[in-house]
């Protein structure tokens, strides 16, 4: 199972895609959003899919266990973020939910991105009990073992990057992104994302995807304008 | 071929299965990955006292549980929709190469639970034997049951059941004048070990039903047939929703060795072991509760005398439970007996006696998880025999785990 990474961006220049360290983006249009913000738009190309996490060899069963469903989770996507911004842009933060679901042995969906505060709704909607838990410094928890239509929920309160699996099945992992800010923004399943209402400024923006890295980006958004920033992913090395 | 080179060679075509499924799963596609192969496996060293005198924790294959370094692997192929090849290989302090599970699966029916499994199979009779080593143990040693060394010999027999008192105490090497002068341990009630043949399972909804046949016996488990007898064994299991197994279990075959069975008059060639059990499992939060109880029967052929054949039953139960404070910690705890039943003790005026000397031990264990694949564990286990030279001992035992 791939560990978790935190990517940097790249930079693309036209639509030749080259990569150029310390580039900048600068706004070419206009861009939906509140008075006084910007849009910041494009598309992450990953390499690879990351490979699916397969239950280990079950060579102690004697009877069937239940068949998995095919793997219909989007392993492709990638969280694209503002890394820095002014202060002004990291004010408080509503107390958010979410979920991330248990269904047919598999976490769903697959990446969460979240803001500080926010609490994630764990609900066990499989055939049998789960037990979800993370060893990250971010947050570290285990919600013990519960059975099915049970839920468990956990607050994050730092901003960070924090694996989950299940202690019962070794091959259920997610990730979940929390984020200091609003500023972040999942890609579609093409790799197509967009952040809006992005207050004037300049930033770095990176990317974020389970299968690839890049480096860092620095974007300036004009009030009203909107940047194009792609990025390729590279295949890690490991 | 022999047996070790065959060990050998399929440890190294699971070796290779591993890096295989690693560049595999690299490249397919999602939907394509249920079929092909996928490997696994775990490292275990146990770092305990040595123990030259006692004997508490040595297996049928004479190893130490608790200054052991073991490593496992496994693969299972997929070839086509339904049918799938299993095996698992098994290395003991560097010298000892086995092959413990080795067997095809089929699945005829997509959508009801029916499975089919021919070869070196999974034990249908009680939990503890299928379960993974170490990761899936609550604490560190094995239940007494699976591990702890009976007086009984499937190679030797005693002429007398003076012969049998004589040996209370000393599964680690017992002798007996019929049959094999060889010094070699006794059995245990079952055998960690895997047995050969083919089983059929079922399972819907919560119940689970199966049934094997084999061809040795649950203290006995076989690559090839040492005697006549086939091994029959069943379990029925209910899975409940508030996360609770219960199960019963039962299995009958032949444990002595048609070579020893030879020497005996023919009306006293009984070699039966029987096996009943009942074993129950609750998970809930933190908390995770196991137990277990077996009690297997031995018939005995006694070479002279007027009892022709004596018929020994042990019985052991155990309880064990794991407790998570911490996503980090957890703490556990094994308490069980292993007890055997009376015989008239003409050595001692004819009182009744236990044919072998009962067992008691409690164990316990805190571990750390350091990353999600790696353990720390360190316990202390504390035995108590009522025979042999060494009654009561206590070992400190240390573990690291890694799963890969």
């Amino acid at each position: 199972m791939a560990p978790a990474r935190w990517l940097c961006t790249v930079v693309t220049v036209s639509a030749l895609a080259v990569s150029i360290s310390a580039s900048i983006s600068i706004s070419i249009g206009a861009g939906a959003g509140p008075q006084g913000t910007g849009t910041i738009r494009g598309r992450v190309e990953t390499p690879t899919t990351p490979p699916r996490s397969v239950p280990r060899p079950s060579v102690g069963d004697v009877s069937a266990s239940p068949s998995l469903s095919p793997d219909h989770l989007t392993r492709r996507q990638s969280v694209v973020y503002l890394e820095s911004g002014p202060r002004g842009a990291f004010a408080d933060l509503p107390a958010g939910r979410a979920r991330l679901d248990q269904r047919h042995e598999q976490f769903v969906p697959h990446v969460l991105a979240i803001t500080v505060g926010t609490t994630v709704d764990f609900p066990n909607n499989d055939l049998t009990f789960h037990n979800v838990f993370s060893l990250s410094p971010v947050k570290t928890f285990d919600l013990g073992r519960y059975p099915v239509g049970q839920s468990r929920s956990v607050r994050f309160d730092r901003a960070g990057h924090v694996p989950v699996f299940c202690d019962i099945h070794s091959h259920m992992s997610a990730y979940i992104l929390v984020f200091s800010h609003p500023f972040f923004a999942l890609t579609d399943d093409e790799g197509h994302y967009t952040i809006t209402g992005v207050p004037a400024g300049s930033y770095s923006v990176a990317v974020w995807s389970e299968s690839g890295g890049s480096d860092p980006q620095r974007v300036i958004v004009a009030e009203g304008g909107l940047v194009e920033a792609a990025f390729r992913l590279r295949q890690r090395r490991e | 071929m022999s047996q070790r080179r065959a060990a050998v060679l399929v440890a190294s075509l699971l070796t290779a299965a591993c890096v295989a499924s690693t560049a595999a799963a690299q490249s397919a596609p999602p939907a394509e990955i249920d079929r092909g192969l996928k490997a696994a496996g775990d490292f275990s060293v146990v770092w305990g006292p040595r123990d030259a005198d006692a004997f508490f924790n040595y297996t049928d294959y004479r190893h130490n549980l608790l200054r052991l370094a073991r490593l496992r692997l496994a693969a299972e192929w997929r070839v086509r929709r339904g049918v799938s090849f299993l095996g698992q290989v098994q290395a003991e302090n560097t010298d000892d190469v086995d092959v413990i599970a080795a067997y095809v699966r089929w699945r005829p029916w997509t959508h009801r639970g029916v499975v089919v499994q021919a070869g070196r199979i999974p034990p249908v009779v009680g939990a503890y034997a299928r379960r993974a080593y170490g990761a899936d143990n609550a604490v560190i040693g094995s239940p007494l049951a699976y591990q702890y060394l009976t007086l009984l010999r499937n190679d030797a027999l005693p002429e007398t059941m003076d012969d049998v008192l004589r040996m209370r105490g000393r599964g680690w090497q017992p002798s007996f004048p019929v049959g094999s002068a060889a010094l070699r341990p006794g059995v245990p009630l079952v055998s960690p070990r895997w047995d050969t043949g083919i089983e059929a399972s079922w399972r819907r909804s919560a119940l689970e039903v199966s049934g094997a046949i084999t061809m040795g016996a649950p203290s006995q488990p076989r690559l090839r047939a040492t005697n006549d007898g086939r091994q029959w064994s069943g379990r029925a299991a209910w899975h409940f929703p508030a996360g609770i197994t219960a199960a019963v279990s039962g299995a009958r075959g032949s444990w002595l060795d048609r070579g020893v069975l030879a020497l005996v008059a023919a009306d006293r060639r009984r070699s039966s072991q029987s096996l009943v059990g009942a074993d129950v499992e609750i998970g809930r939060g933190r908390w995770l509760l196991r137990s277990e109880w077996l009690r297997a029967g031995f018939d005995v052929p006694l070479a002279s005398g007027p009892t022709a054949v004596a018929h020994l039953t042990a019985a052991s139960a155990f309880a064990e439970l794991r407790y998570r404070p911490h996503p980090r910690w957890q703490v556990g705890m094994r308490v069980e007996r292993l007890a055997f039943s009376h015989v008239p003790n003409a050595l001692d005026g004819g009182s009744l006696t236990p044919w072998d000397a009962p067992v008691s031990r409690i164990e316990t264990v805190v571990g750390f998880r350091v990353l999600r694949t790696v353990d720390l564990r360190a316990g202390w286990q504390q035995d108590w025999r009522a025979g042999g030279r060494i009654r009561e001992r206590g070992y400190p035992a240390l573990q690291a785990l890694v799963r890969f």
